[in-house]
C-alpha cells in the first residue's frame, strides 16, 4: 500500500483532516503516472502510514438562498474511514456522516435513523455545502482514477511550485474531466486545485489558505470551495487538530454514529 | 304586382300572410308533415344529449382535474415555475402577510376559498420502507373549500400539529395506518436536512393517481418547522370559483387583488396551469358543432325529400299563383316560410322531449362501470357514467343547426317552385 501526500486527495480531504495522508493502492496504468510524482508520494508515505486523527472545523456555507455555520468534530484513520458529527447550530446538533471505505451514512437524530447514501444520490450535497457525498469517498482513489502527470514545475509569483494535472482513467467512474492542483515546493503544501468538467471548463475551485501549525503539524486552516459560475462558496476552518490518538477500525461503527456524546 | 318590396307600406301585412299560407300547407297533411317534423325533433334531441353528454364528460374532467386538489385559479411566486424550488416563496424570501392575500382574494366576486399551502420534497419511512414523497403544508379548515383531501380520507382525519395525512397508495407501498408513526426527511430552506417523526392521523383517497401516490399532507406550521421556513413564506395560494369553466374572468379579478399586496406575483387559471387538460376541452366543444352538423346533415336530405314531394304535388298550384301575378321570388318564399315554420314546430316538441329527458338522466346517472374502467387524462380522471350536464351551448347550437337545416332543406324545393313555368303546369303538361 503507497500512500499519497493530503494534497492528492481530491477535496474531501480537506474536510476531514489537514494533513494527512491518502491511502491508495496502484492499480494497473499506475505506470503511466510520473514516475517523479510517484517519488514524492513514497516519500511521504513513508510518514504517514496508519494515520489517525481528531479535530474540530467549522463550515460556512454561503448560497444564493441562505447561509448557515455549522460546528463539527472530525475523527478519522487512514483515508477510508471517518467520522463526522455536528455539534451547532442546535437544529441540527447531533447529526452524523460516516463514511467506511466507499460507502457513506448519514444520522439524523431528530428522526432517530440512519440512511446509507444510495448511489444516486453520491452527487448531492454533503450537509447543503458545496461538497459532495462522492467527496467523501472519491478522495481515497486518486490514484486509482487518475494518471498524474507534473504539467509544471518552478516559479510562480516568486515561489517554486509543482502542477499536477490529474486525467481519469479510460473506464474510471469520475465525473470530471480533468484535476489540475497547485503545490508549492518548500513544505509540500497545496495552493489551490481546479476541477474541470468534460468539455474542458472550470467547474469548481479549491483554494487552501492560512498554513499554520495544528496538532504539531503544518496544514492549510482555511479551505475555499467555489462553484465556476457562482457566487457561492462552502469555507471550511480548523480550530483544533490532534494526531496519532489511538483509534481503531472499531471506533467507525454505524453504533458510534448513532450515539450522541 | 309582386312582392313586398313593390309595395313597401305593405310589406308587414303582406309579409304575414305569405307566413299564413306556409302555415296553412303544413296543414294539408299532416301526417307526412308530422313524420318530416320528427325527424328534426329527433336530430335535436339526439345533437341536445350528445353535447349534454360530452359537457357532462368535460365538466367531470374539469372538476376532477382542478376540485381535488389544484383549484381553478393559483398564485405562485413569478420565478416558482417550472423547476418550483423551495426558495421561491410569495413575496420573496422575506415572505407576505398570508392572511392580508387570502382576504383579498376570498373578497372578489365568484371566489368560493382560497387555501395557503406550503411544498416541500422529501423520503417518507415508516419501519424499513421508505419512499419519496411531496410533502404539502395545508391549512385544513381552508383546505375543505378548494381541494378533496379533507372530503376523501378512507381512515383517520386530516392532520394536526405534529401529525401527516398520507395518500392512501403511499400509506400501503411504506405499510403505514392511521395512529403509526412515520419519519420524515426533507431538505430545508437553510440548507439542513429537516428530519422528524410524525404520526399519521389520516390516509385520503381523492381517485386521482398522482395524490394518492405520492402526496402527504401536514399542517402548514408543521411543515414550515420541518423545512426551517419563516413563517409568511409559502409557495401557493389556490383558489376556487363558482364558475370552473369561466375561471379566467375570475383569475383577472383575483390578479388584481393579489397585485394590491405584494408584487411579483404571478396568478394563472386552470386553462393554463393545465394545458393539457384545457386543450381537450376546448376540442371537445369545437366538437358539439361537427356532432350537431352531422346529426342535422342527415336529417336535411330527409326533410328535403319530403318538401319536394309536397311542392311537386302543388306544382298547378303554383301556376295558378304565378299566372294571377305571383313573382317567383314570392312562390319560393312560401316554400322556405314552410321550412322555417317546419323547424319551428320540431324545435317546440324537441324541446319538449329532451328537457325532460336531460333532467331525468342528470339526476339518475347511467352507471357503466361494469363495462368500461375509468380513465385519466391531463392529471385528471372520468368515472365511466353516462350522465349529461346542463348548459345552454348545447339546445342553442342544435337549435341553429336546426333552424340552418329547415332552411337550406326548403331551399331546393323552393327553386322548383319558383321554375314553375305557368302555362305548363296549367295544362298539365
Amino acid at each position: 500500500m503507497s500512500r499519497l501526500p493530503y494534497t492528492w486527495r481530491g477535496t474531501a480531504y480537506s474536510l476531514f483532516l489537514g494533513a494527512v495522508a491518502v491511502a491508495a493502492q496502484p492499480g494497473p496504468g499506475a505506470a503511466q503516472t510520473d514516475a517523479r510524482v510517484l517519488e514524492i508520494i513514497d516519500e511521504v508515505d513513508r510518514l504517514m502510514r496508519g494515520e489517525s486523527s481528531t479535530g474540530r472545523m467549522r463550515m460556512e456555507i454561503d448560497t444564493e438562498n441562505w447561509s448557515r455555520a455549522l460546528e463539527m468534530r472530525v475523527w478519522s484513520l487512514g483515508t477510508e474511514h471517518s467520522l463526522i458529527r455536528v455539534d451547532s447550530p442546535p437544529r441540527e446538533a447531533g447529526a452524523g456522516t460516516l463514511k467506511v471505505e466507499n460507502e457513506v451514512w448519514q444520522y439524523l437524530p431528530r428522526a432517530d435513523r440512519t440512511i446509507r447514501i444510495p448511489p444516486s444520490m453520491m452527487l448531492g450535497a454533503w450537509m447543503g455545502s458545496h461538497f459532495t457525498n462522492d467527496d467523501l469517498v472519491k478522495e481515497s482513489r486518486i490514484i486509482e482514477d487518475y494518471d498524474i502527470v507534473i504539467s509544471y514545475e518552478g516559479d510562480r509569483d516568486g515561489e517554486e511550485v509543482w502542477e499536477f494535472t490529474m486525467t481519469p482513467k479510460p473506464e474510471a467512474p469520475v465525473i470530471w474531466g480533468r484535476i489540475e492542483q497547485q503545490i508549492r515546493k518548500g513544505d509540500r503544501m497545496p495552493l489551490w486545485a481546479r476541477y474541470y468538467d468534460e468539455d474542458g471548463t472550470v467547474s469548481r475551485t479549491i483554494t487552501f489558505s492560512d498554513f499554520g501549525s495544528l496538532g504539531g503539524r503544518l496544514v492549510p486552516t482555511h479551505t475555499v470551495i467555489q462553484p465556476a459560475d457562482s457566487e457561492e462558496r462552502t469555507v471550511v476552518t480548523y480550530l483544533e487538530l490532534e494526531f496519532d490518538v489511538g483509534l481503531s477500525e472499531d471506533f467507525f461503527s454505524l453504533r458510534n454514529l448513532r450515539a450522541r456524546r | 304586382m309582386g312582392g313586398g318590396r313593390a309595395n313597401d307600406g305593405l310589406g308587414l301585412v303582406t309579409n304575414r300572410m305569405w307566413w299564413r299560407i306556409a302555415w296553412r300547407n303544413l296543414g294539408r297533411n299532416r301526417r307526412r308533415t308530422a313524420l318530416t317534423a320528427s325527424a328534426l325533433t329527433f336530430g335535436f334531441v339526439a345533437s341536445v344529449l350528445m353535447i349534454g353528454y360530452m359537457d357532462g364528460m368535460m365538466e367531470e374532467l374539469v372538476s376532477n382535474g382542478t376540485r381535488v386538489a389544484t383549484g381553478q385559479v393559483q398564485i405562485h411566486a413569478e420565478d416558482y415555475e417550472p423547476e418550483r424550488s423551495i426558495h421561491r416563496t410569495l413575496g420573496g424570501r422575506a415572505g407576505l402577510d398570508v392572511g392580508a392575500l387570502l382576504a383579498a382574494v376570498e373578497g372578489q366576486d365568484g371566489v368560493v376559498g382560497a387555501a395557503p399551502r406550503l411544498y416541500g420534497g422529501g423520503l417518507v419511512s415508516s419501519g424499513d420502507e421508505t419512499v419519496g414523497g411531496i410533502l404539502m403544508g395545508i391549512d385544513p379548515v381552508r383546505e375543505a373549500e378548494v381541494s378533496r383531501f379533507g372530503s376523501s380520507l378512507v381512515a383517520g382525519r386530516m392532520p394536526g400539529p405534529g401529525e401527516i395525512a398520507l395518500g392512501e397508495a403511499m400509506a400501503e407501498t411504506v405499510g403505514a395506518q392511521v395512529g403509526d408513526e412515520v419519519v420524515l426527511v426533507a431538505p430545508a430552506a437553510d440548507g439542513s436536512t429537516g428530519n422528524d417523526p410524525f404520526t399519521v392521523s389520516g390516509i385520503f383517497g381523492v381517485g386521482v393517481g398522482a395524490f394518492d401516490d405520492s402526496y402527504a399532507l401536514l399542517e402548514l406550521g408543521t411543515l414550515a418547522q420541518l423545512m426551517a421556513m419563516d413563517p409568511g413564506r409559502i409557495h401557493e395560494v389556490a383558489v376556487s370559483v363558482e364558475r370552473v369553466r369561466e375561471s379566467e374572468v375570475a383569475a383577472d379579478r383575483i390578479r388584481e387583488a393579489a397585485a394590491a399586496i405584494a408584487p411579483g406575483l404571478r396568478t394563472e387559471p386552470w386553462s393554463v396551469l393545465q394545458p393539457q387538460l384545457f386543450f381537450i376541452v376546448t376540442y371537445a366543444d369545437s366538437m358539439n358543432w361537427v356532432v350537431a352538423a352531422f346529426i342535422f346533415g342527415m336529417a336535411a336530405f330527409g326533410v328535403a325529400n319530403a318538401m319536394l314531394l309536397a311542392t311537386f304535388e302543388r306544382r298547378r298550384e303554383f301556376g295558378v299563383a304565378r299566372a294571377l301575378g305571383t313573382s317567383g321570388l314570392s312562390v319560393g318564399r312560401i316554400v322556405v316560410y314552410e321550412g322555417i315554420l317546419l323547424g319551428l314546430l320540431s324545435l317546440g316538441a324537441g324541446l319538449a322531449l329532451a328537457v325532460p329527458l336531460m333532467i331525468y338522466i342528470y339526476e339518475n346517472p347511467i352507471d357503466l362501470s361494469r363495462f368500461i374502467d375509468t380513465w385519466s387524462f391531463g392529471g385528471s380522471a372520468v368515472r365511466p357514467m353516462l350522465t349529461v350536464e346542463y348548459s345552454v351551448v348545447g339546445p342553442l347550437v342544435s337549435a341553429i343547426a336546426l333552424a340552418i337545416t329547415g332552411i337550406v332543406a326548403a331551399l331546393l324545393p323552393a327553386w322548383r317552385a319558383v321554375r314553375v313555368p305557368p302555362a305548363d303546369s296549367l295544362a298539365n303538361r
